[in-house]
C-alpha cells in the first residue's frame, strides 16, 4: 500500500504510473513465473506497474480470504486469480464485472480460442466474467519405474488400482508405505474426490437447470471404494488429514505408487531440486468405479476484474496479457502449467518441449465441472466436510450421503 | 431603639446576598456530562453503532451470493436458527467448551500461580514462563497444537510410538479432536488465570500463614482456609472472564480442526464465520452473532451484579 502510494507519488510528474494490484491466488499458483510475465509486461508499458499479493495455501481459504475483501467493497485489488469454481459465485455477488464492453469485437473470437472447459466456466448468463489463466483437472500419477519392475499395466479401475498397489507395497516394504495418496482433509480438493467415483458410474450432481440429482447408493459406493483402499491400506490410515501439497510431497519423496492430484503437480515432480522421481513419473485419466468411465474433475484458474478496481481499464489491459497465448506458453514451459487454448496444443515446439500434453488434453476434454452455482461456498463446504469425516471413519458413508444430500438439497433447488 | 425593644423585636432578617457564580458552577451536571461525552461518544461509535447494525441486519434477508435483493424478514432468521440442526450441535460444543476449559483453565492457573508464588531467588523467568502462553496470538496456539496431534509428525504420536504403542489419528476422531481443543484451550487460558490468581496472592499477609503454621495447621488446611478464602474474589473475576472467552472459542478450534470431523468442534463463533464468510449469507450470520451477544451479556451481567453487591456491602 505504502509502495504504491509512493509509486503514485513519484509518477505524478510527466506521466502519471498507474499502479495495479493483483490477487495471486497462493504458491501453487506460481507467483514467481507471474512476475516474471508481469516484468514483461512493465517494461513493454512503463507506465503501469503491477504489484502481486498471495493469500492462503488453498483455493477455500483464498475464497474466505477474498470473501471477507469484497463483502466490504475493499478496492485493494484491482482483479484476482481465482479458481474455476468460483466466478459463477463472484458475479452473483456483484464483485466481479463483465468484461464484454472492454472486450466489444474480440469476445468471440476469445471464447472460441479456450478449451470448450473454460469458455463454459468463464462466462456467467453469456457475460463474459474471467479469463482462464490455466487449465488443469485431476490426473493419476505413477511411478512409471515401479510399474515396470512389477510388470503392472496402467490401471483403468480403482479395484485394479488397490489390486496392483498392495502388490507394489508388499514388494517394496518400508521404501513405498503409501500404495495411493488422494485429498482426504476438508479441503476444495475433498469435492473432487467424492465427484471423480460418482461421476464415474454415469452419475450426474446436478441437471442442466441447477437442480440437485445425487444418486445416493453411487455416491455411497463411491465412498466405500475409498474405504475398501483405506482397510486394505493402499490410502494411509490419516488420509482425512491429507492435503493437496501432502500428496505433492509424499509422491516427489518416492513413498507412494499412486497419487491423485492437479496437473501443477507435474512441475513439481519433475523439476523440484528434492523431488525423488524425476522422470520416473507417469501420468493417466483418473480410473474409473467398476464398469464404470473415467471422469476427472476439471479444475484451472482465472483472472476476473474486481467491481471495485479504480483502474478498470488498465487492468483489463493486464489481465488480457496475463490470459494470452504468449503467457500461457511462458507459464506451460517454465511451470508446467496447462494452457487453456487449444491452439497450444498443436503447437509443435511446445509439444516437443512437452510431451505429456497429448496425454493431458483427452482428460482435460473429458474432466467435469463442478456445479455452476452462486452459492458454490456451501456446496463445497457439505461435500467436502461430509467426505473428509467419512475417510475419517467420524461418519458412515451412508451418514455421510445423507448428509449431504439434506443440506444440498436446500442450496441446490 | 431601646435596649429593650431590640430584646423584644426580632431582628430584621435579610437574605444572604447571591454569590458570585463561578464558571464551573454553571451546573455540576452538565460539566459532568461535557467531560463523559467523549467516552460515551466513543462507546456510541465502537460499541452501540455496531450492535445496533446487527440487530438491524439480523431482521433482513441479506444473501450476497446472488438472486433476490435484500428484503426484510422480521423474526425469519432467528426461527430458522431455533430448528437448524448445525445451530445446535454447535451450541452443545459450545457449552461443551465452557463446561470443561473454564474449571479447567481455573485448576490449573492456581497450581500454576501457586508455584509462581513461591519464594523464588530468580523471580523472572518463572514469571516469563507464566506469561508466554498468553503472550502468543490464539491461532498460533492452535496450530503448534495442531502439529502436536498430528498422526504423522506430532510429538504426542511420536512419544506414543517409542513407547511401542500404534499412532492416534487424534484430530480425526470426533471425541479425541474435542479433547484436543480443551487442552489447547487448558493451556493459553491458564496462564490469564494464573496471572490474575498471582496478583490476588500477594496480597494475602504472611502473618497469616505464620499464624497458622504455629497452630500446627498442614498445608492443605492453609491453603483451604487461608489462601482459597482470599483468592476467590480473583478467582470469581477470572472465571466470569474465562466463561466470556469460551463463548466465544474460535481461533484455537478454527486453527486446529476447522471445526472437524464432522463439525464435531464447531463453536457458535465459528458458524458465524462459515455463514457470513462461506455461505455470503449476512442475515442469518447476524441472527447468530445476537445469539451469542446476548448470551454473553447475560454472563456479564450476573458479573456487575456481583460487583455491585460487592461495592455496596
Amino acid at each position: 500500500m505504502l509502495s504504491a502510494g509512493f509509486a503514485v507519488l513519484l509518477g505524478a510528474g510527466a506521466h502519471a504510473n498507474t499502479v495495479i494490484t493483483l490477487f495471486a491466488g497462493g504458491n501453487a499458483q506460481r507467483p514467481d513465473l507471474l512476475r516474471k510475465v508481469l516484468d514483461r509486461y512493465q517494461q513493454a508499458h512503463p507506465d503501469i506497474s503491477v504489484e502481486l499479493r498471495t493469500g492462503g495455501a488453498t483455493s477455500e481459504l483464498q475464497r474466505k480470504y477474498l470473501s471477507t475483501l469484497l463483502n466490504a467493497r475493499d478496492t485493494t485489488f484491482d482483479g484476482f486469480l481465482i479458481d474455476i469454481v468460483n466466478p459463477a459465485q463472484y458475479a452473483a455477488a456483484g464483485w466481479i464485472e463483465p468484461l464484454d464492453r472492454y472486450l466489444g469485437a474480440d469476445k468471440d473470437k476469445l471464447i472460441r480460442s479456450w478449451l470448450p472447459a473454460y469458455a463454459e466456466a468463464s462466462l456467467v448468463d453469456g457475460k463474459v466474467v474471467a479469463l482462464p489463466a490455466f487449465s488443469d483437472a485431476t490426473f493419476l500419477y505413477y511411478r512409471k519405474d515401479l510399474l515396470d519392475k512389477y510388470k503392472l499395466a496402467v490401471p483403468t479401475s480403482w479395484d485394479a488400482l488397490g489390486r496392483d498397489a498392495r502388490q507394489i507395497q508388499a514388494g517394496e516394504g518400508a521404501a513405498v508405505p503409501e500404495g495411493l495418496s488422494i485429498q482426504g482433509a476438508p479441503i476444495e480438493g475433498a469435492v473432487c474426490t467424492f465427484l471423480t467415483p460418482y461421476w464415474s458410474q454415469g452419475k450426474q450432481l446436478t441437471d442442466a437447470a441447477g437442480h440437485l440429482t445425487l444418486d445416493k447408493p453411487a455416491a455411497v459406493r463411491g465412498l466405500q471404494m475409498w474405504r475398501g483402499l483405506l482397510a486394505s491400506g493402499v490410502l494411509k490410515r490419516n488420509i482425512a488429514e491429507v492435503k493437496t501439497a501432502d500428496t505433492v510431497n509424499a509422491f516427489k519423496a518416492g513413498r507412494v505408487a499412486y497419487a491423485v492430484n492437479w496437473g501443477f503437480a507435474f512441475g513439481a515432480f519433475q523439476n523440484d531440486a528434492d523431488s525423488q522421481v524425476k522422470g520416473k513419473i507417469g501420468i493417466a485419466p483418473l480410473p474409473a468405479m467398476a464398469g464404470g468411465q473415467s471422469v476427472g474433475c476439471i479444475g484451472g484458474w482465472q483472472w476476473s476484474l474486481s467491481s471495485f478496481s479504480q483502474h478498470k481499464t488498465e487492468t483489463v489491459a493486464v489481465l488480457r496479457y496475463l490470459s494470452s497465448p504468449e503467457v500461457a506458453r511462458t507459464l506451460a514451459e517454465d511451470g508446467a502449467l496447462l494452457p487453456a487454448f487449444s491452439q497450444l496444443y498443436r503447437d509443435t515446439a511446445l509439444n516437443a518441449k512437452l510431451p505429456w500434453l497429448q496425454q493431458a488434453l483427452p482428460v482435460l476434454e473429458r474432466a467435469r465441472a463442478r456445479p455452476v452455482s452462486a452459492r458454490y461456498g456451501e456446496v463445497s463446504d457439505t461435500i467436502r466436510v461430509a467426505t473428509s469425516a467419512a475417510l475419517a471413519g467420524a461418519q458412515s458413508p451412508e451418514q455421510a450421503v445423507d448428509e449431504v444430500d439434506s443440506r444440498l438439497r436446500r442450496v441446490l433447488r | 431603639m431601646t435596649t429593650a425593644t431590640l430584646l423584644k423585636e426580632p431582628l430584621p432578617v435579610h437574605p444572604a446576598p447571591p454569590r458570585p457564580r463561578s464558571a464551573w458552577s454553571i451546573g455540576e451536571r452538565s460539566l459532568g456530562l461535557l467531560l463523559l461525552a467523549p467516552a460515551i461518544l466513543l462507546l456510541a461509535l465502537v460499541v452501540l453503532y455496531p450492535v445496533g447494525r446487527l440487530v438491524y441486519a439480523s431482521l433482513w434477508d441479506m444473501r450476497l451470493s446472488g438472486g433476490a435483493e435484500a428484503h426484510f424478514i422480521g423474526l425469519r432468521n432467528y426461527a430458522d436458527l431455533l430448528a437448524d440442526v448445525d445451530v445446535r450441535h454447535a451450541a452443545l460444543n459450545t457449552l461443551g467448551y465452557v463446561i470443561v476449559t473454564v474449571p479447567g483453565a481455573l485448576i490449573v492457573g492456581v497450581a500454576l500461580a501457586l508455584v509462581a508464588n513461591l519464594s523464588w531467588r530468580v523471580k523472572w523467568p518463572v514469571r516469563l514462563a507464566l506469561l508466554l502462553p498468553w503472550a502468543l496470538p490464539m491461532s498460533f496456539s492452535g496450530l503448534i497444537f495442531a502439529w502436536f496431534f498430528h498422526t504423522d509428525f506430532g510429538v504426542v504420536n511420536d512419544l506414543l510410538r517409542r513407547l511401542g504403542m500404534a499412532p492416534v489419528s487424534f484430530l480425526l476422531s470426533p471425541t479425541w479432536s474435542f479433547v484436543a481443543v480443551c487442552l489447547a484451550s487448558i493451556w493459553k487460558a491458564s496462564s490469564f488465570v494464573a496471572l490474575i490468581v498471582l496478583a490476588g496472592l500477594q496480597t494475602v499477609p504472611a502473618e497469616l500463614y505464620q499464624a497458622a503454621r504455629l497452630d500446627g495447621a498442614s498445608r492443605w488446611a492453609q491453603f483451604r482456609h487461608i489462601t482459597l478464602p482470599l483468592i476467590t474474589p480473583s478467582l470469581a473475576v477470572a472465571a466470569i472472564f474465562r466463561t466470556l472467552a469460551a463463548l466465544q472459542t474460535f481461533d484455537i478450534p478454527y486453527a486446529m480442526t476447522q471445526g472437524g470431523p464432522a463439525r464435531s468442534t464447531e463453536t457458535i463463533a465459528m458458524l458465524i464465520q462459515t455463514n457470513a464468510i462461506d455461505y455470503l449469507d449476512v442475515g442469518y450470520a447476524s441472527a447468530l452473532a445476537v445469539l451469542l451477544f446476548i448470551t454473553s451479556l447475560c454472563v456479564s451481567l450476573l458479573h456487575l451484579r456481583r460487583v455491585y453487591r460487592e461495592a455496596s456491602a
